[in-house]
């Protein structure tokens, strides 16, 4: 939507981005060379509108294999003196932290920008980790925008920092920057310069003990660079003039400033852009000027740990109050009404909003509410897959699970993910369950995950022996994070094609023996290579292939082809409810009057395995 | 303009956040500061799908704080009664009568309350509450998929969308494909009629 606007030279018009979008024009305003990236929901987009922009404006774009690799790929860039820009999610740096604390050291020559989008509430993560302590614990200067338009600046800013110390730039955004769109001015576009030079300086490139410690010393003096930076630039501001303060940075500032508002309160609020290195003389002299100071950020007591150091060092007559009082949570994602409460608290100030009243009026009613979680699309694959995988276990194996929309397996009926940690995880677990445990193993995991992390662990399984079910969920995507293409698809970040890499073949190369490739949607067929795989003496993989049913009904949408309900035939249905308790298919519900089961035709997307399942053959499609 | 928050609360699937992007793209249209929250990610339908608009000079943050929305839009109707803790007691609710059963009441793990209990909830909370079918006024515009835009064109019809019709008319000629413009202007007519009707009443 709207997304000739990311190359739309009109400087100064004012268009609506989403704050992915506005990160995804600034490294366009900038002339960004090469942009990488491994998919991750909150950072998606960014990459997803630059894949878009690509081929439009000329540089780089590609989905790397995982986010090590994204890393690198930007970093070397960078290396050569070419702009570069590498997004991913916050768990996404765990993976890439090996290569970011490396780059730190080496330096980079092009600007180089790394995004990383944490998800406070983890919305659609495993965990809610605060990526800041990566740039205090790697030395990388941090900005950190508080709406789209920010976003955009920070970028252009970002890349003249990184340049100037010639070290990467972490970018922090949080879900509701990433995900919140919002007014946002256009600015002028740099011509992209993609190529650059290897200079080849080893002493520098190549981190052996005695070049590393070199370099340490070095990065010391760039972060004591930075720290003046910090302190002079306009990135960190002091806004309004009253006895109390406020220090704050990212999204938390627009709850500060709606909550002052919403309490009638007067505060000066000293809001930080760049918050690694921190402006230490800045915040000294704001501590002096302001009582109480209070500290209010999302997540961790990152800059309330930092301010209360500085403090005890310089300011000890200063009074600050954060989470350490207990007025804010460390946890899930901040509010408005978060920070009213916490202030109001403090300032013994009423707030507007009645709070107790409202929540027990909402209780009251929200007994009444049926749960609705997240469910796997009607026509999804993984369900065809998963009610094979339990027929053939009778529902007795473990069932490591990894990270896709298929850890929705967790949801009954289905019940086969009993493990999810991270990225190619269900292999490794597989690997150390089978280890200590007969118990008989089957575990799932996406296309794209295991070309992402599942190799390393598979190829484990087969050198050291350990027998379990591999079953690739491949619906020829990278469905959950917006169906971004990955080796197996074949298609290239830009949407020219590439070599396609089969899943199939590398299992073998990597010495797997049994290996099946099924349509899930045929189910006997399935059945098969699942129970065959299960009864092999060693790992053994099936490859369940379909495409993701979005896509599907896209592609059918593009091409005019009709989408066919199914229907029950209430004469047939014995209302035994196999459909509904085999399937959890959000098209079927039960008739409770009728004692049939019904199939919505708003929803059903023509897919056919309720009519495969039916023991009565009741279901069939629409004629 | 002064602060005006709308929530719009539905289900995966059912256009509740192409519904807040025309909001959100109408009123940058109409030179106005706006944010429009959303949340992306895991499964993409069949979940409970919230979206904000908000707009105003004094807007800062996506969310709109409990108890502070001027507006209510329910694509789905048991989740207008979710969304509630966001509406003030001042505020409007528009409820579309389309409902999606969660698989949990398919299950026979939850039951799902009677329209009538529904509404007499919201009321509730807020000083006038709409129901309105907009999967019928979606299917007499040629398309069911088109209800979101109907609820658009209800709201705005009732005088409760703070944005000129032809500015909504105009993005949505923008955003939906186009071989859906005509189909989607049907609907948002359509329901612009029976908005204007439930403020007459």
């Amino acid at each position: 939507m709207g997304l000739e606007y990311l190359i739309k030279d009109s400087p100064g018009e004012i268009v609506l981005f989403l704050g992915n979008e506005a990160i995804a024009r600034g490294a366009i305003e900038a002339g960004v060379g090469v942009v990488s990236t491994y998919p991750g929901t909150p950072s998606s987009e960014i990459a997803d509108s630059l894949s878009w922009a690509s081929p439009k404006v000329g540089f780089y774009m590609e989905y790397s294999t995982n986010e090590k690799v994204a890393m690198e790929v930007a970093g070397a860039a960078a290396m050569c003196g070419v702009r570069s820009l590498v997004c991913m999610k916050h768990v996404g740096l765990n993976v890439a932290s090996d290569a970011f604390m490396s780059l730190v050291n080496t330096g980079v020559d092009g600007g180089m920008i790394v995004v990383s989008a944490d998800d406070p509430m983890a919305w659609s993560s495993q965990n809610e980790q605060d990526n800041r302590f990566y740039a205090w614990m790697s030395g990388a200067p941090m900005l950190e925008p508080s709406s789209p338009q920010e976003a955009k600046e920070m970028v252009l800013r970002g890349f003249d920092l990184s340049e100037k110390l010639n070290e990467p730039v972490l970018l922090r955004t949080t879900t509701r920057i990433s995900h919140t769109r919002g007014n946002v001015k256009l600015g002028p576009m740099r011509k992209p310069v993609t190529k650059g030079t290897f200079e080849k300086d080893p002493s520098r490139f190549v981190l052996v003990p005695a070049n590393f410690r070199v370099r340490r010393l070095i990065v010391l003096d760039k972060i004591r660079e930075a720290k003046k930076i910090s302190e002079e630039t306009d990135l960190n501001f002091v806004e309004g003039e009253a006895e109390i303060g406020i220090i704050t940075s990212g999204v938390s500032y627009n709850y500060v400033k709606e909550a002052l508002d919403l309490l009638n309160v007067e505060a000066s609020i000293l809001k930080l852009g760049m918050t690694n290195p921190l402006p230490e003389e800045k915040i000294c002299d704001f501590l002096r000027e302001h009582k109480p100071v209070f500290i209010v950020e999302e997540l961790e007591q990152y800059l309330e740990t930092r301010v209360r150091a500085i403090a005890n060092r310089e300011v000890p007559e200063a009074k600050v109050m954060g989470k350490s009082e207990g007025l804010f949570p460390s946890y899930y994602e901040f509010s408005t009404r978060r920070v009213v409460e916490g202030l109001s608290k403090a300032l013994k100030k009423e707030p507007s909003v009645k709070y107790s009243e409202l929540d027990k009026k909402v209780g009251d009613v929200a007994k009444k509410l049926p749960p609705r979680p997240p469910v796997l699309c009607p026509g999804c694959p993984h369900r065809a897959t998963f009610y094979e995988i339990k027929k053939v276990t009778k529902g007795k194996a473990i069932y490591p699970s990894d990270i896709g929309c298929y850890t929705l397996g967790i949801q009954f009926p289905f019940n086969v993910a009993d493990t999810c940690l991270c990225m190619g995880s269900s292999v490794g677990v597989s690997c150390g369950i089978s280890t200590v445990s007969d118990q008989p193993i089957v575990a799932v995991i996406g296309d794209s995950t295991f070309f992402h992390a599942g190799i390393p662990p598979l190829i484990d399984a087969v050198y050291n022996q350990h027998k379990f079910t591999l079953v690739v969920l491949d619906n020829e995507t990278t469905a959950m994070t917006g169906h971004q293409p990955h080796p197996g698809t074949g298609v290239k970040g830009t949407g020219s094609p590439g070599n396609k890499v089969k899943i199939e073949d590398v299992a073998r190369g990597c010495g797997v023996k049994y290996v099946k490739v099924v349509d899930p949607f045929n189910v006997e067929e399935a059945l098969e290579a699942i129970k065959g795989a299960v009864e092999f003496p060693g790992p053994a993989v099936v490859v369940a292939r379909r495409i993701c049913i979005l896509l599907e009904i896209r592609e059918k949408r593009r091409k005019g082809i009709e989408i066919v309900p199914y229907v029950v035939d209430p004469e047939k249905c014995t209302g035994c409810k196999t459909c509904i308790n085999k399937l959890g298919c959000p098209a079927i519900y039960w008739d409770a009057d009728e004692e049939k089961a019904v199939i919505e035709p708003t929803i059903c997307v023509d897919c056919g395995v309720c009519a495969q399942i039916c023991p009565v053959e009741a279901i069939s499609r629409r004629k | 303009m002064d602060e005006y928050n709308i929530m719009l609360a539905g289900v995966g699937g059912t256009g509740v956040l192409t519904a807040a992007v025309i909001l959100g793209e109408a009123a940058v249209k109409q030179g106005e500061n706006v944010r429009v929250g959303e949340i992306h990610g895991m499964a993409q339908r069949g979940g409970v799908i919230n979206c904000t608009v908000r707009i105003g000079d004094k807007i800062y943050g996506p969310t709109i704080p409990d108890g502070k929305g001027h507006l209510l839009l329910a694509f789905e109707l048991v989740e207008g009664l979710r969304a509630i803790n966001s509406v003030s007691p001042q505020g409007v609710a528009i409820l579309s009568t389309y409902r999606i059963v969660p698989v949990m009441v398919s299950l026979g793990k939850a039951t799902y309350p009677s329209k009538e209990e529904i509404i007499s909830d919201v009321k509730k909370f807020v000083s006038k509450v709409i129901t309105i079918d907009c999967l019928k006024i979606a299917e007499k515009a040629g398309n069911p998929l088109t209800m979101n835009v109907a609820m658009l064109g209800v709201a705005s019809g009732a005088g409760y969308i703070p944005l000129k019709q032809e500015i909504l008319r105009e993005t949505i000629e923008e955003l939906v494909p186009k071989k859906y413009v005509d189909v989607n202007l049907k609907a948002f007519d359509l329901g612009v009629e029976e908005g204007r009707k439930t403020s007459e009443e």
